[in-house]
């Protein structure tokens, strides 16, 4: 319902400083992120992801540099641009006196929507995220599952153009994460702008275009997610041999093979590089090594993770 | 202007008050009752009238004022508290609402639910004791500024409270005694002249006999005295919260 100017990005973040006493939780921080953008933000526990959402939709002041929503700044033009963002928050934080249908009408009433001119909107979201059972039930009345869900339908009651979610699926069983991926990539395919802080690397990867990993509230990597699995991880290959070998052939060896110390009848390979597993195989074959079973692993984000910031994701 | 979140949030701050209607509303009303029915009716047959009307009809306008400063800081001061405590309070401060609305929306809300005991007691004053304000502009005024006092206080220290019991410390070691001894009960004629005189740094004071002087015409020290001091203090304290929620104090990291 929010418009937004067209040529600025959806968010802006330009060299974003949040201090806590002498910490900098965030310490000079820049991304953007283009219109309808999947976008995730990685990080460990305490790295600044969720400060730096804090900081985006006004839970935060901002101690250094600036932030813009479609071209406006949130400090100065902060009602056009809280109108632009709709914040699904990690941990609940609903109105205890309100039932579920009243907690989205008060929510779109605090956006300045009318309930007449809600309404409508109100039950098709009820029926989208399947709380219309529970309409008019209170919060404590709800599973966990059914509360998570009723975190995006109220992020979504004042159809804003960013959504923004921290850990949505945190907690939930599988089922109804891959319900809310589906989801997700329904209101991407809105052309809605998604902002993602999650715990869950295969989530970044299953969902986001671009990722950017904080660590100690500095950007650590920044691209999209495709490049940066190729450009960071190892994509590593295993050849099973029928016969055990001293040492790989010496072309192979040059292009990384290396035969595994436990068992000579494996032969593996860190990341192929320019070659491929048709030509490994049929470098295999010229020099008479018979082969049994080949075994390849994708790099995964956490792959990344942990090659960029020396741990695993927690 | 937000004015439909403005409104939202004045809505939300009733039905917040009809949901724990046992808990704020009745028991004003039925306290009031009591002190009417003992202290007014049985105890005070034996007291000779006050500034020209009998003693229940003159502790009618105390009483009414004693549970619009109770109500209005109760009612700000635990919603405030409650909305920050659970989060809840995010809602609105993520949504485009500014520190003026939000502050005029919590105190509007107490407002609400003030005047409702407030004309609840003043009604029961017309049957029981057949006594009604003399001036209703008087009577409307001394309640605004009143119930904008204490909403405001109620704001104050709902944003300070680390815990729930913080809140009950203004009420207990301040509130509750300034207004026993506030002139509620009796004239501050009636006191010893060094009673008297201390009863005049009591700002709960000013509030009952701005309010008394509505219904009997009558004041201690004039309402040219009062209702400067009252309205004084409603600004201050309504600007002080104005700061706090503005400045984002314990609202926005």
């Amino acid at each position: 319902m929010a418009s937004a100017p067209s040529a600025a990005p959806a968010i802006a973040v330009h060299q974003l400083v949040k201090r806590y006493g002498d910490a900098r939780a965030v310490d000079g921080i820049s991304f953007s992120v283009e219109r309808g953008d999947f976008f995730g933000f990685l990080g460990p526990n305490g790295a600044g992801k969720t400060t730096t959402i804090n900081a985006i939709v006004g839970l935060a002041r901002i101690d250094g540099g600036r932030i813009e929503i479609f071209g406006h700044d949130v400090s100065t033009a902060w009602r056009q641009a809280r109108r632009l963002i709709g914040l699904a928050p990690q941990e609940y934080n609903f109105d205890r006196y309100l039932r579920v249908r009243e907690i989205l009408m008060y929510q779109a009433g605090y956006y300045g929507l009318r309930p007449r001119d809600v309404a409508a909107r109100i039950d098709a979201l009820l029926e989208r995220f399947a709380l219309g059972v529970k309409a008019d039930a209170f919060v404590s009345q709800l599973s966990g599952g059914m509360k998570r869900r009723l975190t995006l339908a109220r992020a979504l009651v004042h159809d804003p153009q960013i959504v923004i979610l921290d850990e949505p699926t945190a907690g939930v069983d599988v089922e109804l994460r891959l319900e809310l991926w589906e989801t997700l990539r329904a209101l991407r395919r809105e052309g809605k702008t998604i902002i993602l802080t999650t715990h869950y690397l295969e989530e970044a990867e299953a969902l986001c275009e671009r990722v950017g990993i904080i660590e100690n509230g500095r950007m650590v990597a920044l691209e999209e997610t495709a490049h940066l699995l190729r450009s960071h991880a190892r994509d590593e290959l295993t050849i099973t041999l029928a016969h055990p070998v001293q040492e790989p052939p010496p072309v192979l060896a040059h292009f990384g093979a290396r035969v595994d110390p436990q068992d000579g009848a494996r032969l593996r390979f860190e990341r192929l590089g320019p070659l491929e597993l048709s030509e490994v195989l049929a470098l295999l074959g010229r020099a008479g090594i018979d082969v049994e079973a080949v075994n390849t692993e994708r790099a995964t984000l956490q792959d990344v993770f942990l090659e960029l910031t020396g741990r695993g994701a927690r | 202007m937000n004015l439909i979140g403005l409104w939202t949030l004045v809505k939300r701050e009733m039905k917040r008050s009809f949901q724990i209607i046992n808990q704020v509303i009745w028991p004003p009303i039925i306290s009031t009752l009591l002190y009417v029915f003992v202290f007014g009716l049985a105890l005070g047959s034996r007291i000779k009238g006050i500034q020209g009307v009998s003693y229940a009809q003159f502790l009618l306008p105390g009483l009414v004022m004693m549970q619009v400063i109770d109500g209005a800081y109760g009612e700000s001061s635990s919603s405030i508290f409650q909305a920050r405590f659970t989060y809840a309070i995010q809602e609105m401060l993520i949504a485009p609402m500014s520190a003026g609305e939000i502050v005029f929306g919590y105190v509007f809300g107490s407002v609400l639910r003030t005047f409702l005991i407030a004309n609840v007691i003043m009604v029961l004053g017309l049957v029981l004791l057949h006594t009604v304000p003399a001036s209703w502009g008087l009577y409307v005024l001394v309640l605004l500024l009143v119930a904008v006092l204490f909403a405001a206080l109620g704001i104050i220290f709902g944003l300070m409270a680390e815990k729930y019991d913080n809140i009950a410390v203004l009420t207990t070691f301040a509130i509750t005694p300034l207004v026993f001894v506030g002139g509620v009960f009796t004239s501050i004629h009636l006191l010893p002249p060094v009673v008297a005189h201390l009863s005049l740094l009591n700002p709960i004071f000013y509030t009952i006999d701005a309010f008394r002087y509505s219904y009997t015409g009558q004041s201690d020290v004039g309402l040219a005295v009062s209702l400067p001091v009252v309205a004084a203090l409603t600004a201050a304290a309504y600007a002080i919260a104005y700061a706090m929620v503005r400045a984002g104090y314990k609202l926005r990291a």
